[in-house]
């Protein structure tokens, strides 16, 4: 998995927030950082902090399994693989030798819109850490053993988290395939086992030199460090490599949808059935987005939510809800293409989906018809600011946050400011976005039924 | 925040390599700087007239503060004919107080910028949040409420059982539950440790009066821990918690008890736990370790990690980054009051199941029969000791750091003695700890997969196949 034991709780990189809200202006915080461009187009950013003498760092890349090829289905996230498997200055073993030797610890995530590489350590650890992280932005060892290797490791993750798990990350996985229609936002991130087994190591060349670029990335380290000390190591490692050319971003915009879509599906493994609902959202950069972010969290987002009071509580229809904006691979402000409010529900097997539905439907009419009450408002923003800050408490995750936000808006502005602008968001803007966006016409569903359950519902149809 | 937690379980994430026997490092590749030690959170330490224990570390300037409130008992104290109780109050002790129903207290943490966590665990029952520093004394008013006043109103646990029963069939879909609860069974035999999780039977079995009479003998101020970590000036975080949590006495009645000490070794054996449709097999191989207070528990950390406690580990770089069987091996210790366990897990596909238990067996008994390199050695030693730096960096995880230390009967030294005991571990101590907690033959061997699959691949390795106990 993911964050594996060692990496627990300190290193969850997970938290989908970059949002926090400044309603109470004596609990604004902010970080002192500071940002520069080498040469060759790497960006740069530093934040300060000396609590621990630890660092953290994220080198982010501005690809991710949306411009994946087509036929090469899980390409991305497989290339990330390959990115821990040496260079021929660095053979296989050296990272993670140089890194676990120096105390720290390394991972990497693929998503939508960007790769991202991370480590954090104690601070003896940061110049070479910063070398290891120069030498693969300048060559790879292009191993046709390594790939396969990685090929199978990949497969065994896909198995381990999709195909023999309950629920297999459907509302992950398939509700973006029913809900969008063109490959870069609709096909399956995770792959194929016949597209991954179809990559080639020139795929691996290929993509390596088109999106690997150093104007392609954005790098932030955050720990006990002084700017201008690493500025000057930076330039040291990062200088000499070459720029290259990076490209343009295409179009991946989809036709607006028209109609409600419903699908079902059975599971092998789970025993409780589950639902989930996919919105479309405005784009990142539309003036309803903010609105967007903040209706998500006031659904979704704990005990104290509209869906889960609903559903859970009140009309005792569904065991759990989950979700929000651009979830569960993302935070509702980094995206650059289609996304969805998604919802996860699991619910009781001796309730319909119709009458969960029916409970969800009437909640998001409620929200539609009139709006949170300020109170309501206060809350979820003061629950996004404080999950916000825990997320840039840690230096890694700050890192992580400081560089899509400069990767998705050219600066780290947003990481600071969201939370000013988020404060402003209103009882009627969030009634309009409910009646704006969350309406049939706009949505995905897929139920999702055990196999079992299933097949005893047709034999009984069939008496 | 719950979404978040979900959101974890499925990040797309990376690969690894695999290091030589000797790595040959880059000749341009810099040296590690000069260390900076990790200074340990600095503990204040107080115990109320009432006998509650408070540990506060004073940290100014980032606006969070975490709170844990630990109590003993858990799991192993539950009512034989209710296994599992601790769960079923751990998921209805914030749904109403003499003052406040389950709404209001959901909406009030909200509204201080936290999630409240209750993880009942084998020994104690841990409660967690953290706040905005702004909302710390909202939160502690809310703390103190849900430990002192919790109701159980009837309505409120009677869905609590419902959805527990669902629950309890989502968990057995999941091969991980499956393998957790089939080992502690197999390793605890009849020892009150071998409870995981409840059953149909005992959550049906379970009333509030059941929930009431624990609540009462556990929440107890002689008997539990409040921590604090953030934003505050500890002497005013001090009159906080006094005018809260002074006036909570304690019952007459004993406090529970802990469980003996056991570590008596299973039979060596494959205990199957069918999962038809599954494609891959889940192997779990354990056998008992230290505790987490035993003289060589740093030895056998350091031993763990060696083994499979890292990416650059040899159970990873074996089956992972040399052979492609698995994702996610890996290796833990877990420590309770009265036992220390190693686990060694990976998820294998169908077809690599008899090579993948091979190799684990392999490095199970090479790691506790032969010397590591003075690499291996020093790698895992640095590894462990930056780690517990890096741990340090969030309040949250201090506080349960510190909420684990008192449950384990340990003080908040422990912090700082860990890493001197570990950056203090030689060769022969790590030999002396693998020869005693890593042979193969020590351990059980739970598979979770398809059962046929499971017994083709395992018969050559002339292991008993088991059921695992009811």
């Amino acid at each position: 998995m993911t964050h594996r034991r060692f990496l627990s709780g300190a290193l969850a990189i997970c938290a989908g927030a970059l949002f926090c809200a400044a309603v109470l202006p004596a609990q604004q915080w902010k970080a002192p950082t500071s940002m520069k461009k080498l040469s060759n187009g790497l960006t740069v950013v530093v934040s300060e902090d000396h609590s621990a003498p630890t660092f953290g760092i994220c080198v982010s890349y501005g690809i991710g399994f949306r411009l994946e090829p087509e036929g090469r289905t899980g390409f991305a996230h497989l290339f990330e693989h390959l990115m821990f498997e040496g260079t021929p200055n660095a053979p296989k073993g050296v990272l993670d030798r140089v890194i676990e030797g120096g105390g720290g610890a390394n991972n990497g995530d693929t998503r939508y819109d960007y790769t991202e590489y991370i480590e954090t350590a104690p601070i003896s650890a940061l110049d070479p850490v910063l070398w290891i992280e120069a030498d693969r932005m300048k060559t790879l060892d292009f191993s046709p053993k390594n790939l396969d290797n990685q090929r199978n490791v990949v497969e065994e993750e896909v198995r381990v988290n999709v195909l023999n798990q309950p629920y297999g990350l459907f509302f992950a996985i398939d509700l973006p395939g029913k809900a969008f229609d063109t490959y870069p936002n609709a096909h399956n991130f995770y792959g194929e086992f016949k597209d991954l087994d179809a990559a080639k190591i020139e795929d691996v060349k290929a993509f390596y030199e088109k999106y690997y670029t150093p104007g392609n990335a954005v790098m932030a380290i955050v720990g006990d460090v002084k700017p201008e000390e690493v500025f000057a190591k930076v330039e040291k490692y990062f200088a000499p490599i070459p720029s290259r050319s990076t490209p343009a971003k295409p179009k991946v915009d989809e036709a607006p949808q028209k109609a409600e879509r419903r699908s079902a599906e059975t599971d092998a493994h789970a025993r409780v059935p589950g639902l989930a609902i996919g919105y479309r959202m405005p784009p990142r950069k539309s003036a309803d987005a903010l609105a967007g972010a903040v209706t998500g969290e006031l659904l979704q987002n704990g005990q104290a939510s509209r869906l889960y009071q609903a559903l859970v509580k009140d009309k005792q229809v569904a065991l759990s809800v989950d979700g929000g904006v651009n979830w569960p691979l993302g935070t509702p402000f980094e995206y650059a293409g289609p996304t969805l409010m998604t919802s996860f529900i699991v619910y009781p097997p001796n309730v319909t989906e119709d009458q969960v539905l029916a409970a969800y439907d009437a909640a998001i009419k409620d929200l539609a018809d009139n709006g949170p009450t300020q109170q309501d408002l206060d809350r979820i923003v003061a629950k996004m600011r404080s999950d916000i800050y825990g997320n840039l408490e840690i230096p890694i995750n700050r890192a992580s946050a400081l560089s899509h936000a400069v990767l998705f808006n050219g600066n780290f502005d947003s990481v600071y400011q969201v939370p000013e602008e988020l404060s402003k968001v209103t009882v009627a803007q969030v009634k309009a976005f409910a009646a704006k966006y969350l309406v049939s016409t706009n949505r995905t569903i897929i139920n999702r039924v055990p196999a079992a359950a299933a097949a005893g519902k047709e034999k009984g149809a069939g008496q | 925040m719950k979404i978040l937690t979900i959101a974890c379980a499925f990040l797309i994430v990376a690969a690894q390599s695999h290091a030589q026997k000797e790595t040959v490092l880059p000749k341009d590749l810099p040296a590690y700087g000069p260390e900076k030690p990790l200074s340990a959170p600095s503990v204040k330490i107080s115990k109320l007239d009432n006998g509650l224990t408070v540990w506060l570390v004073s940290e100014p300037g980032f606006p969070k503060v975490a709170f844990s409130i630990a109590l003993h008992g858990g799991l192993a104290a539950d009512p034989s004919d209710r296994a599992g109780l601790s769960q079923l109050l751990g998921n209805t002790i914030d749904q109403g107080t003499k003052t406040l129903n389950a709404k209001q207290i959901a909406q009030q943490l909200q509204a201080a910028g936290g999630d409240l966590g209750v993880s009942p665990g084998k020994d104690s029952t841990i409660l967690s949040i953290t706040v905005l520093s702004a909302k710390r004394d909202d939160a502690l008013t809310i703390l103190s409420d849900v430990v002192r006043n919790a109701t159980f109103p009837d309505e409120e646990v009677a869905l609590a059982k419902r959805n527990a029963l669902n629950e309890l069939r989502q968990q057995e879909s999941q091969p991980s539950f499956l393998a957790g609860r089939a080992m502690a069974k197999v390793l605890f035999g009849d020892h009150p440790y071998h409870i995981t999780s409840a059953t149909e039977q005992s959550i049906n079995a379970s009333t509030t009066e059941d929930l009431r009479k624990i609540y009462a003998e556990r929440f107890r101020p002689d008997q539990a821990l409040l921590v604090a970590v953030g934003d505050f000036e500890a002497d005013g975080m001090l009159d906080a918690v006094k005018s809260r949590f002074a006036e909570w006495k304690a019952p007459s009645t004993p406090p529970v008890t802990v469980p003996s000490e056991t570590s008596s070794a299973p039979q060596h054996a494959i205990y199957l736990v069918p999962r038809p449709g599954s494609v891959q097999t889940t192997l779990e191989l354990g056998s008992f370790g230290p505790l987490r207070s035993a003289d060589d528990y740093e030895a056998a950390r350091v031993a763990n990690a060696i083994f499979g406690g890292t990416f650059g580990s040899r159970l990873t770089r074996n089956i992972r980054e040399d052979k492609g069987y698995t994702y996610s091996p890996f290796a833990t210790l877990q420590t309770y009051r009265a036992a220390g366990l190693q686990i060694t897990r990976a998820d294998v596909r169908n077809a690599v199941t008899a090579p993948s238990l091979n190799e684990m067996f392999y490095e199970l008994n090479r790691m506790a029969t032969t010397t590591p390199t003075d690499e291996e050695l020093n790698t895992a030693k640095r590894f462990l000791v930056g780690i517990e730096a890096i741990q340090m960096q969030s309040r949250a995880s201090v506080a349960g750091e510190l909420a684990r230390l008192w449950v384990n009967g340990l003080t908040p030294d422990a912090i700082g003695t860990y890493g001197k005991k570990v950056a203090a571990t030689t060769a022969a101590d790590v030999d002396t700890a693998a020869k005693k907690y890593f042979p193969a033959a020590k351990t059980a061997v739970v598979a979770v997969g398809e059962e046929k699959v499971v017994r083709d691949a395992l018969s050559p390795f002339g292991l008993p196949v088991l059921s695992v106990p009811q």
